[in-house]
């Protein structure tokens, strides 16, 4: 009897599910997070889970683990004492950055402080050249002088950052052997390692934020392995990176900037894995929560993976106000939309919803705990969705009136508008801007969503996304069972993989199809390594191949995948042909005499899936006696007005169940808002799956 | 309250897709563009307008000085081809100086949208071409038929059938022409994603008439606008300011009057025009002041027709800030970005917790020459200097205003030229001493090591003239370039020959306030740092030495 484990530390919770594997029993436990020793609060929840289960954990095969502690950490800068070395003459790199104002009027932008402060960088005499010949190499005294400095002023961790090393790595590989003879405790990164791309201040920025992060990752992950053990764990344990994959502890702490967006991107992989349950390979994922939204689209049954994210944005989510992480991760958008986010009135005089946040203290005013100002929960309470006494299922009651009287204040008088229509006015602005995101994003891409299906989840993700999807003229949008830890639950599906990427710009008609061909076994080699590693067999291994390609000249690229079962050099020959199809798609013209330019060139290997989705089958808390709890008062548009409507509890409801809107399904962490003509029905595994009704 | 039909939740809903739709645009030109200027230093704007051509949305990076300037160049577009004589697949372009942005560098489409057989909007695509011919980019020709191809308002796509016979003849005319050609075909997709864009958004609500709600952003912009205004001092607020002439210095005077919710800039008393490619046009001057305005007086709302025109403009002309043909132009921005530091001084004195001290401005190098395997590069190097300390806030270090050309890496610089730069580092003290400091600029040196000769123009300036300090405020360090060791003038041509080495010195912000008030903790942070000196900790903020950190 085999069982595994997935847990995702968050912010303010960490969240557990158990499986098991012979069954698809999945059972969910949920906790309050130990910032100080996050390990504490994993082991406590292990241990209760299987407790309550009465799973001995001898029985336990594999523990899946993710978390969102490095972005806090590099947000609220609670990482190592960290030290660079860069090349000669380039110290000020992360203070020039990228040298660009992010918005145009605002006087008063903000960035965020680098991640070494320059007292902690060092400049070595070295150089390389840009197509990788070396002019300078390093000299030993030198570079040990230099680190014996930083030491001395008590850095923990060091990041190598030399010019053009994407190239050529030759003059980073013998600065780190040097350093590591010196001082092998300390934790060294090097640049072209973490992510050998061009443009040094975004890799030399993503190489520090990874060295700030391996001391704290090491030693948390040692705990939970450490505790595993004492507890007689005797199974594998493993973390989910940004890109949904999961690696081995080794790799984790080698590159620990790439678990940023681990959480997340499981959350991603669960939504892709319950659309392939229902034949759907088109998703919007869709997460909102207390802060933010995030949103995700998935082609053809796959998430789309990038190598750019944006980690502690200064100024109001604004693009251009954080720091560049270029590593790979499912891409994501992020909006700054929450229960929490603030309504006001902005320079215009028409109304504005966040992205500033109540949070949690005081946090909206139907807290109750001191928030003076309107939020969308207040106004999810004001039009009746949420209900004040059945709020995270009746644990904490809420202030109708003061919700009322904060939408009033803050946003109805001073714009002459009804406190009600001030409410909705919150409400669909909100899923105005989400379903912004969506389609800015989308049409970047050059993806039609109009055909694809939405998937929701996060606590105020059922409230608002029949209302996008709508917008969106999304047809169907599938609310999962487990919603609340939709993340650990995620992790239980993530194969092993890791992404292996070079920059290598080539015109198409320099290479031969051999030379193609060789270029990309390198790359494969490396990302195989990483598997082999955790003990996965070469045969046992799936590689998706994925090229970044421009025409001669141009500076951006756009990504291709490689269609799968076809040789390289066979393929070697149609690149054009791809490529222009790819762009056409995307901007609407293409020039086939163009000459084409590969640029970067991504393997990534993935390991056997574990187990599909539609096995898994959650072990529920229990619902009431019937499905339909009675009735309550809420504002619907179209036509305007209060309509008397059925509250569902969520639990309850049995698999064939029919509800049309306007009606809510409570649970306890959420509530699904279905408006009219929508219409919900509860499939074999408990999801919910609403069609959304005609007309716009 | 209601906004011409419109109340405050879909007026607001509207104008923001309308916005998204523009840095969609923006986006689609970036990603399609050839050259570095475009999708690098983002020389470039992209800007939706109604159907009576009133200016609604730009893209978030576009350049305010294209903004200001497309709200002219449409109705010079409109006058030569009235929508009546337009056709759907038509696309106009012009890159006319005085009916353009001011040089024959960017090039100017315009393509209207069509739904149910009547124009509804316009999308037009803005960008700075890689070259246009003549003598190059610089600031020495004399006169406009020495600066390049001037191509007066035309159809390039007519019914959706493309030009070649123009393409042919604008190809035949410059240096990089692949990527002058790229760069024209990524405005024309740029215009046509804006225009389809638009019609689904309006299917989308139902809008048939964008007019209304055109009405709605512009009267609401427009009376933002006039609110500002009029809580501004009444008064006539003067500034003026020399600046980097051929020779002698051009002196620059504004006068700023504020009347209730009237706002009139007024450049008389300016030097006339120069013979040196410096010349300001009105229209970029009027954009330049539209800019310096609402960036001090209304920062959040998004520019429009309609924030923007309660400011009116008048320069005499022939002077420097109102040039007249047959004017040489094409480093208008040298004189026109002092625009926004003459303003800010002027505003200080109604607003003083409200304005910058002044910025230092981008440096560009134009760079041409061989790599070492012998094709031909032609770049523009931009390095941003230091941005003027405000109350409350330290000037950022190497960031552009008022225009926001983006800055090419080394790694990129080094790939697509293979000059070396040597080193590239802050200017300690070189960002003005005030309670609130001056932004610094950087050094960089650039080694020859192609194996060529290769051509180096400078556009440089506040090599004389600083970056003033506001309130007492110090001002920021002065621009200088460095041949193989010895000082040379900013704006020059010069032959890099194999080893040779030009060294770029850049300019820092003004400093806000009295250095003698600045908080002593953040000077010795300062000094930590490095941005400070020790001796100008303790000569110019008079911080005590015994307050020094160690080292």
């Amino acid at each position: 009897m085999s069982h595994r484990i997935g847990v995702d530390i968050g912010g303010t919770f960490t969240d557990f599910a158990l499986v098991d594997d012979a069954s698809g029993e999945v059972s969910i436990h949920k906790r309050l997070t130990t910032p100080r020793d996050p390990a504490i609060a994993v082991l406590d929840g292990i241990a209760q889970l299987l407790a309550e289960r009465a799973v001995p954990i001898g029985a336990v095969d594999s523990v899946i683990h993710g978390s969102t502690l490095v972005t806090n950490a590099v947000i609220e800068r609670r990482g190592a004492r960290t030290g660079m070395l860069v090349t000669e003459g380039f110290g000020d790199v992360l203070d020039i950055a990228r040298e660009s104002r992010f918005d145009l009027y605002d006087q008063r932008i903000r960035l965020p402080e680098p991640m070494v402060p320059r007292a902690l960088r060092r400049e070595v005499a070295e150089r390389m050249r840009d197509d990788g010949m070396v002019l300078a190499a390093p000299a030993e005294a030198a570079v040990q002088r230099a680190v014996d400095e930083l030491v001395a002023q008590g850095i923990e961790s060091l990041a190598i950052c030399f010019l053009h090393s994407f190239v050529n790595p030759a003059n980073e590989n013998a600065v780190r052997d040097i350093a590591r003879r010196g001082h092998p405790g300390l934790h060294i990164s090097v640049s072209s390692e973490v992510f050998p791309f061009i443009r040094e201040y975004e890799r030399w920025t993503t190489t520090a934020m990874n060295a700030f992060a391996q001391p704290m990752v090491d030693r948390y992950l040692g705990n939970i392995e450490r505790g595993l053990a004492a507890m007689g764990f005797g199974g594998a344990f493993y973390v989910v990176s940004s890109s949904g994959g999961m690696v081995t502890p080794g790799t984790a702490r080698r590159f620990p900037v790439r678990m940023l967006e681990s959480g997340p991107a499981a959350g991603v992989l669960m939504s892709t894995h319950h659309g392939q349950r229902l034949g759907l390979t088109d998703i919007l994922s869709f997460d909102m929560g207390g802060t933010t939204a995030k949103g995700s689209i998935v082609m053809g049954g796959v998430p789309r993976k990038v190598y750019e994210l944006e980690v502690a944005r200064m100024h109001e989510f604004l693009p251009g106000s954080g720091l560049p992480a270029k590593v790979p991760v499912l891409d994501m958008i992020e909006i700054g939309a929450g229960g929490g986010s603030i309504a006001g009135i902005d320079a215009r005089g028409l109304i504005r919803v966040g992205p500033r946040s109540a949070g949690a203290e005081p946090g909206p005013a139907c807290y109750g705990r001191g928030g003076m100002l309107p939020t969308l929960t207040d106004a999810n309470v004001a039009l009746g969705y949420f209900d004040p006494r059945f709020f995270l299922g009746g644990s904490m009651a809420l202030d109708e009136a003061a919700a009322a009287a904060a939408i009033d204040r803050g946003v109805a008088a001073p714009l002459s508008l009804q406190t009600i229509r001030a409410a909705w006015g919150i409400h669909e602005i909100i899923n105005e801007d989400v379903a912004r995101a969506f389609r800015v994003h989308a049409s970047e891409i050059g993806f039609d969503y109009r055909r694809c299906s939405m998937v929701a989840f996060g606590g105020s993700g059922p409230a608002h996304a029949l209302r996008i999807a709508r917008k969106l003229k999304i047809p169907r949008v599938i609310l999962p069972v487990g919603a609340g830890v939709m993340s650990a639950f995620g992790m239980l599906v993530s194969p092993l993989a890791f992404q292996a990427a070079r920059t290598r710009p080539v015109l198409v008609s320099e290479l031969d199809a051999a030379g193609f061909a060789a270029e990309f076994h390198a790359v494969e080699e490396q990302a195989r390594s990483f598997l082999r590693a955790a003990g996965i067999a070469d045969a046992a291994m799936r590689i998706v191949r994925h090229l970044d390609m421009r025409y001669r000249g141009q500076g951006y690229e756009i990504e291709v995948e490689l269609p799968a079962g076809v040789g390289l050099p066979a393929l070697f020959a149609e690149l054009p042909r791809i490529f222009a199809d790819r762009y056409a798609a995307i901007f609407s013209l293409s020039y086939l005499e163009h000459p084409v330019e590969l640029v970067n060139w991504k393997v990534e290997a993935l390991g056997p899936q574990p187990m599909a989705a539609h096995e898994l089958r959650l072990i529920g808390p229990g619902g009431g006696a019937t499905a339909e709890k009675g009735t309550r008062r809420a504002w619907f548009p179209d036509p305007d007005g209060f309509v008397d409507c059925p509250v569902h509890d969520r639990y309850a409801l049995a698999a064939g169940a029919r509800i049309e809107g306007p009606a809510l399904v409570e649970e306890r962490e959420a509530t699904l808002v279905l408006g009219r003509g929508d219409r919900a029905t509860v499939d074999a595994h408990g999801n919910l799956v609403v069609e959304i009704g005609g007309g716009a | 309250m209601s906004h011409g039909g419109y109340d405050a939740v879909s007026l607001a809903i509207l104008w923001d897709r309308l916005v998204s739709i523009s840095n969609e645009i923006e986006q689609t030109l970036v990603r399609t563009s050839f050259s570095t200027i475009v999708r690098e230093n983002y020389d470039l704007a992209c800007v939706l307008f109604d159907g009576k051509a009133r200016c609604l949305t730009q893209g978030t990076y576009s350049q305010p000085s294209f903004i200001g300037t497309s709200q002219q160049t449409i109705r010079h577009m409109l006058a030569k081809f009235p929508p009546e004589t337009l056709a759907p697949g038509d696309v106009l372009l012009t890159n006319d100086i005085w009916q353009g942005t001011g040089h024959m560098f960017d090039v100017n489409l315009l393509r209207p949208a069509f739904r149910k057989g009547r124009v509804v909007g316009y999308a037009m695509s803005v960008s700075h071409l890689p070259d246009i011919g003549g003598r190059g980019f610089s600031a020495y020709n004399t006169n406009m038929y020495e600066e390049g191809l001037r191509i007066p308002i035309c159809r390039l796509v007519r019914g959706g059938q493309l030009n070649d016979e123009l393409i042919d003849l604008i190809r035949a005319n410059v240096r990089v022409d692949e990527q002058v050609i790229g760069d024209i075909m990524a405005n024309v997709a740029a215009t046509e994603v804006g225009c389809k864009r638009l019609l689904e958004f309006l299917d989308e609500y139902g809008i048939d008439d964008l007019d209304p709600l055109a009405d709605a952003i512009l009267d609401q912009s427009s009376r933002a606008m006039r609110g500002r205004i009029a809580a501004a001092p009444d008064g006539d607020w003067r500034n003026e300011m020399l600046v980097e002439g051929p020779e002698q210095p051009v002196n620059l005077v504004c006068n700023v009057r504020i009347r209730g919710d009237t706002l009139v800039v007024d450049y008389a008393g300016t030097d006339p025009t120069v013979p040196a490619a410096i010349n300001v046009p009105l229209c970029y001057t009027t954009a330049l002041t539209a800019y310096s305005v609402k960036t001090i007086l209304l920062p959040h709302v998004p520019n429009n027709e309609g924030s923007v025109s309660p400011i009116e403009v008048s320069a005499p002309p022939g002077c420097a800030l109102n040039a007249l043909p047959p004017s040489a132009t094409a480093g208008r921005h040298l004189i026109g970005h002092f625009l926004a530091p003459l303003i800010f001084g002027a505003l200080a004195k109604a607003l003083p917790d409200q304005v910058p001290a002044a910025p230092a401005f981008t440096n560009i190098l134009n760079l041409s020459g061989r790599h070492r395997g012998g094709t031909p590069f032609a770049t523009l190097y931009f390095t941003a200097g230091g941005l003027g300390g405000m109350k409350g806030l330290d000037g950022l270090s190497t960031t552009p205003s008022p225009s926001n050309m983006k800055v090419l890496s080394t790694e990129v610089v080094e790939s697509l030229t293979n000059l070396t730069v040597i080193d590239r580092r802050l200017i300690p003290d070189s960002g003005g001493a005030g309670e609130y400091r001056g932004g610094l600029g950087a050094h960089y040196r650039l080694r020859n090591d192609t194996g060529h000769d290769a051509a180096v123009i400078g556009l440089g300036r506040r090599n004389r003239f600083p970056a003033l300090g506001l309130l007492g405020g110090e001002p920021g360090g002065k621009r200088s370039y460095i041949l193989n060791g010895s000082a040379v003038d900013v704006r020059a041509r010069y032959v890099l020959a194999p080893g040779d080495v030009i060294e770029v010195r850049d300019a820092g912000g003004g400093g806000y306030g009295d250095p003698q008030a600045r908080d002593r903790a953040r000077v010795a942070e300062d000094v930590r740092q490095g941005f400070v000196s020790r001796e100008a900790a303790v000569a110019r903020y008079g911080l005590d030495p015994a307050a020094l950190p160690e080292g």
